[in-house]
């Protein structure tokens, strides 16, 4: 009797605050804050980066639809509706403007706001974009994430190189409407020079006319495509693995997404730990840090993955220079 | 001054302050409540300081803790590095090497760049995660510092830079055990360091980071503090924190961390980078377990404080409160209310004494009644014989009995005139006369004066007390009295009034004791005795004693005496002999110095 009653203090409590949390669960919707989502794709293409998203900020400590509502907007992949997108956010008290997916969806949302906290998912340097005065003092409504995919596009041209050592010439895949287009090409002609390779730019904008990028290097012999980063090429990966598949044109993109679809290569910035890392700052701005407090965060993982298959079906071997370095090997 | 106030004063006329009850309390408290006091006091004080001491301890071993942790990430890039200068290198192109260096950059993500320089230091292998590799530039690096370092000491770390103004980065090299070897020169991204420092913890909340050199944060749980730079200001506390760790010599501090919060802090150093890593946890949480104990020990203060106070008010209160009682009960008993008890049912010598004085009480009530009654007895006993009960402190002696008894009256002759036509004063002053004579004479005789009405008197002998040959004592009194109260007839003659005085005089049974109530006692003779010595009064003459034939046959030759034959009595149906006492010759009546005391009836 004397322990039941012991018993009946520590239930009681755990009760309570079981009841409490219901409560607080059933009482909050209607003062959720609102995350405005500014989406240059569709759901289906960006889920494995919404899914990594939802981590950083439950993170922090907050679940969509418990704590904090979001407010989605998609552009399937129709960029230049962002900026009306993004303005019909902002005009819907949005306590923070997520703006993933690269330098085309952030400039929509600076250009929407100039007041609420804007925190971005690039491949950029935002400081050469004219986003942020300084990566340690960003100053501004904006902060966010900046993955490494564009500064290495050099190196993705080294790694063909090293597939083809004795070419002289590589094709390049460019979107020209990418804001990051031309300090790419900077890097890649440095990069070429350095190399000893000319290089062949092939520019694309919109999928229909995606099949020239491979045709074309088949048509004037050109061993292999190199992809500038974009995330308009990134998220249509399955796409372009297919279409390398179908011509039998080694290539290498920014995203894993490529290879695992059966593309041969990849290398680039892990968008996981950059969309994660974006989910952690909007949590932290939305319990009250300023984003001007907030240091661009550069992402640190950069992976290389080989699709061995894809290697053979083209009858080439990987060499182990490649192999031993990379991050993720499809057999 | 109302009553209640009276009694109040009575029953505390001694000040609070002066009182038994807080002599009492004070000390009984004081004697469980100062050593509970001190002990406990002791007790807070040395727990306090062993907690502290332990807490110092504990923070300064998760210090090292962390040191080692960070040392170790460093370390495993140097075990890395040092596979890389562990062979000569040839002048030939080692694409061995060249794999090697890849592998590394996958191995140890903390590298973003690899330099190889040879025993000629030049460079002949840089692979890089961003930049383009190089292979075989034979770069001359002989001027580098990191390589200048590696030789002199082997193993070299550079100043920590803020690549961008944000990234910490550093350089460190690695010279292999011979010259030929070359040097390994790794440029490290100390973002990495996030990975280490984020799974310290310290307690609950407590955390780690690490300030390098100049004192510049380079590792924290939170990565955008390190990312702000080197020029932030939000890192000046930690170092203000590292600088009272230092100044204290090593030992936990407490300061403020970025947060503004109070924290402990304690730090071990780093030797090869020449960082710090401090460990600190928040006050209120390092403290916890000392505040628990604190107040656990305040609480038991507390209440044994309480319990000392509740045990000193009891036995206080227990000690005091019967003597409270048995002052009341004094102040009761010294006010007359002698029915007043003191109530104090306990065995111990409080206890006896309440008993011993309501056993006192009790006494002093009964001799109370006894006096009582004695002093109702006086009125009509001889003051000896009052005496005599009073000091027996028994008057069963006034008890009805059936005793042969010799009962007087007297009477004034001519009073009822006189009184008719005298002045109050004239015959206030003839009884007092009268009355002092008989009543001297009574109690020399030691017979009992029953009744004193106006001129008449009644007397007993051998009752209440017994008196050998009373009817001979008897007539012996009542000739002195004849002779006394004949000698004051003739000065009130001589003032014109006309008094004499009768004596009847008889013996018998008769029935005596108390009669009447409490409040109007008398002693009396009830009996044929009373009836014929009052006839025979009646039939006196002034200056007669009559005496009847019993009285007469028990007086004997006693006293002479003359047969004056036989008289109807009223209330008598048969004559009665009646004798009369031969006044004039009665020298020697008047002096009996031989009579015998009375005692009292058995």
């Amino acid at each position: 009797m004397r322990r039941r009653e012991i018993l009946k203090g520590p239930a009681a409590a755990l009760l309570g605050c079981v009841m409490a949390g219901a409560q607080r669960a059933s009482a909050q919707p209607r003062t959720l804050p609102v995350i405005g989502y500014l989406g240059s794709e569709t759901p289906e293409r960006v889920a494995s980066r919404l899914a990594a998203f939802r981590t950083g900020l439950a993170d922090t400590g907050l679940v969509e639809g418990r704590d904090v509502a979001i407010a989605y907007r998609w552009a399937d992949g129709r960029y230049e509706q962002l900026p009306a997108l993004a303005k019909e956010l902002v005009g819907h008290g949005i306590a923070v403007l997520v703006a993933p997916g690269g330098a085309p969806v952030v400039l929509a949302a600076r250009a929407a706001t100039e007041t609420i906290p804007i925190v971005f998912e690039m491949g950029g340097d935002p400081v050469v974009l004219g986003l942020v005065d300084d990566l340690a003092r960003p100053r501004g409504n904006l902060t966010g994430v900046s993955s490494l995919s564009v500064e290495v596009s050099n190196k993705r041209l080294e790694f063909m190189k090293e597939l083809f050592p004795t070419a002289d010439i590589l094709a390049v895949a460019i979107n020209p409407t990418s804001p990051t287009v031309g300090s790419q090409l900077v890097g890649l002609r440095t990069a070429a020079d350095s190399l000893g390779v000319r290089l062949h730019l092939l520019e694309a904008s919109r999928e229909d006319v995606f099949e020239a990028l491979f045709t074309e290097p088949r048509r004037l012999g050109i061993p292999g495509l190199v992809f500038t980063s974009d995330p308009f090429f990134a998220y249509r990966s399955e796409y372009l693995a297919m279409l390398a598949i179908r011509y039998g044109l080694p290539a290498i993109t920014q995203s894993r997404d490529f290879p695992i679809a059966g593309g041969l290569m990849s290398y680039g910035g892990d968008f996981a730990q950059s969309h994660r890392q974006a989910g952690v700052y909007v949590g932290r701005v939305l319990k009250g840090e300023p984003p001007g407090d907030l240091p661009v965060q550069l992402v640190t993982r950069v992976e290389l993955f080989a699709n061995m298959k894809a290697a053979s079906r083209l009858g080439m071997t990987v060499p182990p220079s490649i192999l031993s370095s990379a991050d993720g090997v499809i057999e | 001054m109302g009553p209640r106030k009276d009694a109040a004063m009575a029953r505390f006329p001694i000040p609070l302050r002066n009182s038994l009850f807080r002599q009492y309390f004070l000390a009984l408290f004081a004697a469980v409540a100062v050593p509970l006091l001190a002990a406990g006091g002791s007790q807070a004080w040395f727990g306090y300081r062993d907690q502290r001491a332990r807490l110092d301890d504990l923070l300064g071993a998760e210090a090292r803790t962390a040191a080692a942790r960070i040392a170790h990430f460093i370390e495993q890039i140097g075990d890395q590095l040092a596979w890389m200068v562990q062979l000569s290198w040839t002048e030939a192109a080692d694409e061995r090497r060249r794999i090697d260096g890849l592998r590394l950059l996958r191995q140890v993500p903390a590298v973003t760049s690899l330099r190889l320089i040879d025993g000629a230091s030049r460079e002949r292998l840089s692979v890089s995660r961003t930049g383009l590799n190089r292979v075989e530039s034979h770069a001359d690096a002989s001027a580098d510092p990191p390589v200048l370092g590696a030789r002199t000491k082997r193993a070299w770390f550079s100043p920590v830079t803020f690549h961008r103004n944000s990234e910490p980065y550093m350089t460190m090299a690695l010279a292999g055990n011979r010259i030929a070897a070359g040097v390994a020169v790794a440029e490290i991204n100390l973002k990495l360091i996030l990975d280490v420092i984020a799974g310290i913890r310290v307690g609950e909340t407590g955390r780690a980071f690490v300030l390098d050199g100049p004192g510049r944060l380079i590792a924290h749980p939170d990565i955008s503090l390190v990312l702000r730079g080197s020029e932030d200001r939000t890192g000046e506390n930690l170092q203000m924190l590292r600088a009272a760790i230092v100044a204290q010599g090593g030992g936990a501090v407490t300061g403020l961390d970025l947060a503004g919060r109070t924290v402990v802090a304690a730090m071990a150093s780093i030797s090869g980078p020449d960082w710090s890593v401090i460990v600190h946890q928040p006050v209120a949480e390092a403290f916890a377990p000392i505040y628990a104990a604190f107040w656990r020990l305040l609480g038991l203060l507390l209440a044994g404080t309480g319990f000392a106070a509740a045990l000193a008010y009891w036995l206080a209160n227990r000690m005091t409160g019967p003597i409270r009682l048995l002052e009341e009960g004094a102040a009761s008993i010294g006010a007359g209310r002698f029915d007043h008890r003191i109530e104090i049912a306990r065995e111990d010598e409080l206890g006896r004494l309440a008993a011993s004085f309501n056993q006192m009480a009790r006494e002093v009530s009964v001799s109370q009644e006894r006096s009582e009654r004695i002093d109702r007895l006086k009125r009509f006993l001889a003051p000896q014989i009052a005496e005599l009960v009073d000091r027996t402190g028994d008057d069963s002696v006034l008890d009805g009995h059936r005793v042969e008894v010799v009962v007087v009256f007297g009477d004034l002759r001519g009073f009822t005139p006189f009184s008719a036509r005298s002045e109050p004063a004239a015959i206030m002053g003839v009884l007092g006369d009268y009355h002092a004579a008989i009543g001297a004479i009574v109690n020399r005789h030691n017979a009992t004066l029953v009744s004193l009405a106006g001129d008449g008197v009644m007397i007993l002998v051998n009752a209440p007390l017994a008196c050998p040959e009373p009817a001979l004592r008897a007539a012996r009194m009542v000739i002195e009295m004849q002779a006394t109260v004949q000698t004051l007839a003739a000065t009130w003659r001589a003032r014109g009034h006309a008094l004499g005085f009768g004596i009847g005089l008889a013996m018998g049974p008769a029935t005596v004791g108390r009669i009447g109530s409490d409040s109007r006692l008398d002693y009396t003779a009830i009996g044929t005795v009373t009836n014929l010595a009052s006839r025979l009064c009646a039939s006196a003459q002034d200056g007669q004693i009559l005496v009847d034939s019993t009285a007469a046959e028990a007086i004997g030759s006693g006293v002479p005496l003359l047969s004056l034959g036989t008289r109807h009595l009223k209330g008598f149906d048969d004559p009665i002999a009646v004798f009369a006492v031969a006044i004039g010759r009665d020298a020697d009546a008047r002096s009996a110095p031989d009579e015998a005391p009375c005692t009292t009836l058995g």
